[in-house]
């Protein structure tokens, strides 16, 4: 590789050419990339659970820094346990290339048609949304652990198996150590992450149903790029077997 | 009454004087040519120019002027752009290997794509090149810039080259068959928008460029040489049949540019800082909802109504201020009061706007007048 084609074609980044991309799309797909783009998501399905909560408080700028990074570390704790769950699926995913290619490729697909599907409805959080409907719980809990409550709703949300969720999981299954994968779902929550920094600026709830429309929209065009990206898996796996 | 119409004709001429001898100079660059076919596209642009805008002076209409030359622009573009780049490498499409070595002509769009790289790595993700040749990335840059902060998002009226195409596909049909698009729409670009830069960034390179580029089948595209570059060809071919031909035309509307492109989307936000906006006049306003019916990006609602102001999505076409039966809508400068001297305030707009479009529109619509008159004569669009 010459310098300019590493410059367009750096390390992590997936190029399609059937066969070889379908791999190189399992084995280097960047996990922040999947943490932005799951991130995307996360504006219209998480923030519809949090934004409420803060506009409850009712607090300043700087307690409200306080409250979304609690958020934040209940979050990273979730996709902790995920990173666990996803090295115990991978021991048992079968051996063959060809085999994993199938499965990745038709989870892609499904999630994928999934996750457009969500982007275009009208509902407003995702049914598959653990902190959804957890409320009553979190007033309760709001109540005994006023300190520990965000925290509790960020793990509600990182523990959250919506179909964005999935597919970053499906990418992160095929790690092939523990300490790959934890890394793996670190990076991920630095992606999603940075879509919370403005969240202690949240002021007004007309403008998050904006940024909620913007965000499902958006989650719906990456939906389709990994629909693409599964589709390649599979022609790749087609044409070499 | 004869008198008072030869002192608005009067009155126009002399307020579009200053606009032809700026023109001209633009048009010449400052000196006359010999070559009568040159001689012939200088002359001819020049009297189309200022044609259209001794006639916005005159008429007090904006937008049916301004669409005629937006589209004339859009196609001439395409005409120069596709007979330059095969005079210059001998086909339409690009190679891979000058993609590779950086020769890929720049576009505004790919301007949002840019920025979050830009910040991180501090590297253009275009393979452009910096400096010097036709579509440079720092000659773009630096008219974006100046575009933007006298125009804001007026640069999709006023400047872009691609945009004619949709807003001339969007004027054909007397009625539109399309007559609503669900408010979620409205927010299309902004999640395009969003999408392309954060995968743009994540992968170091233009997605939109790669996949979603509508005018990719009017311009230039990649070779094809794969699957994907096949599927790639198909989805721009697509979007291009969708967006900016077949449902501007349903819906009268210039649904590439209000409902999809990035560019338009993060161009909203600089009409922050641009200091001409579109006023509605409350008093005058009786909420016929005209204005809402044709504004081609979206820009006007109920809600603009009661705030008096178009949405930040506006582009300062004029559509609306020139189908208002009452007169309420008129361009304004941020910070004067509402009743101020509208005509005033209205050719303070139209001289930087207008000289944009002429200065973005002249060289190109000249080269393609040249190239037809070659066609007639040679049988051939190229000049060499
Ligand atoms: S067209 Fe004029 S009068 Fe009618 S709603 Fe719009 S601003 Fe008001
Ligand atoms: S609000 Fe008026 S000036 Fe602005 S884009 Fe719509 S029609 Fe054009």
């Amino acid at each position: 590789m010459t310098n300019r084609e590493r410059k367009r074609f750096p390390a992590g980044r997936p190029y399609f050419d059937i066969g070889v991309a379908g791999r190189d799309i399992i084995l280097s797909m960047d996990a922040f990339l999947l943490g932005l783009s799951n991130g995307v998501v996360c504006i219209s399905y998480c923030a519809p659970v949090l934004v409420p909560y803060l506009l409850g408080q009712r607090s300043g700028v700087f307690s409200n820094l306080g409250i979304v990074a609690r958020f934040l570390l209940g979050r990273l704790a979730g996709y902790l346990a995920f990173s666990v769950l996803a090295f115990t699926f991978h021991t048992a995913l079968p051996a063959s290339v060809a085999a994993r290619g199938l499965l990745m490729g038709s989870t892609y697909i499904i999630l994928s048609v999934l996750l457009v599907f969500y982007g275009l409805r009208n509902r407003t959080s995702s049914p598959a949304c653990a902190a959804r409907g957890s409320g009553p719980f979190l007033l309760k809990a709001g109540r005994l652990w006023p300190a520990f409550a965000p925290a509790i709703l960020g793990l509600l949300t990182g523990l959250t198996i919506c179909p964005p969720f999935l597919l970053a999981f499906t990418a992160a299954v095929v790690k092939t150590t523990l300490m790959d994968s934890v890394a793996f779902f670190v990076l991920f929550f630095c992606g999603t992450s940075v879509f919370f920094l403005p969240f202690p600026l949240v002021g007004s709830l007309k403008r998050l149903s904006v940024l909620s429309t913007v965000g499902k929209l958006a989650a719906g065009i990456v939906g389709l790029y990994y629909f693409y990206a599964g589709l390649i898996l599979l022609l790749g796996v087609i044409k070499y077997s | 009454m004869h008198h008072a119409a030869t002192m608005t004709y009067l009155r126009a001429a002399l307020t579009s004087l200053p606009m032809m001898l700026m023109t001209f100079i633009i048009l010449s660059r400052g000196k006359l040519t010999h070559d009568p076919r040159h001689l012939f596209a200088l002359v001819t642009t020049f009297y189309f120019l200022n044609t259209l805008f001794f006639l916005m002076v005159k008429t007090g209409r904006t937008d049916r002027w301004r669409a005629i030359l937006f589209t004339v622009f859009a196609v001439a573009f395409v005409i120069s752009f596709i007979s330059h780049y095969v005079e210059a490498r001998g086909s339409m499409a690009l190679s891979e290997s000058e993609i590779l070595e950086c020769r890929t002509p720049f576009c505004h769009i790919v301007i949002p794509m840019t920025i979050i790289p830009l910040a991180l790595t501090r590297t253009i993700i275009f393979p452009g090149t910096m400096t010097g040749v036709y579509a440079a990335i720092a000659s773009m840059f630096i008219i974006w810039i100046g575009a933007s902060l006298s125009l804001g998002r007026g640069f999709c009226a006023w400047g872009c080259f691609l945009g004619g195409w949709d807003d001339g596909f969007s004027r054909i049909m007397k009625r539109p068959i399309i007559k609503s698009i669900a408010k979620k729409w409205h927010y299309l670009s902004f999640a395009v928008l969003l999408a392309v830069a954060l995968t743009s960034a994540a992968m170091l390179s233009p997605t939109y460029c790669e996949w979603l580029c509508p005018y990719k089948a009017v311009t230039e595209y990649v070779q094809v040489t794969s699957l994907t570059r096949l599927v790639q060809m198909i989805i721009f071919m697509t979007l291009f049949a969708g967006l900016v031909v077949i449902l501007p035309l349903l819906a009268k509307r210039r649904i590439q540019c209000g409902l999809f492109c990035p560019f338009g989307a993060f161009q909203s936000f600089t009409n922050k800082i641009s200091p001409f906006e579109v006023r509605v006049d409350k008093n005058l306003c009786v909420k016929c909802r005209k204005c809402i019916t044709v504004c081609p990006t979206f820009s006007m609602s109920e809600e603009s109504l009661d705030k008096g102001k178009a949405r930040m999505t506006c582009i300062k076409c004029g559509k609306c201020i020139d189908n208002c039966p009452k007169g309420a809508l008129s361009f304004h400068i941020k910070g004067t009061s509402l009743g101020d001297d509208r005509t005033g305030q209205r050719l303070l707009f139209l001289y930087p706007a207008f000289l944009f479009l002429s200065t973005m529109a002249g060289g190109n619509i000249q080269s393609a007048i040249v190239r037809i008159i070659g066609l007639f004569t040679t049988g051939s669009l190229l000049t060499h």
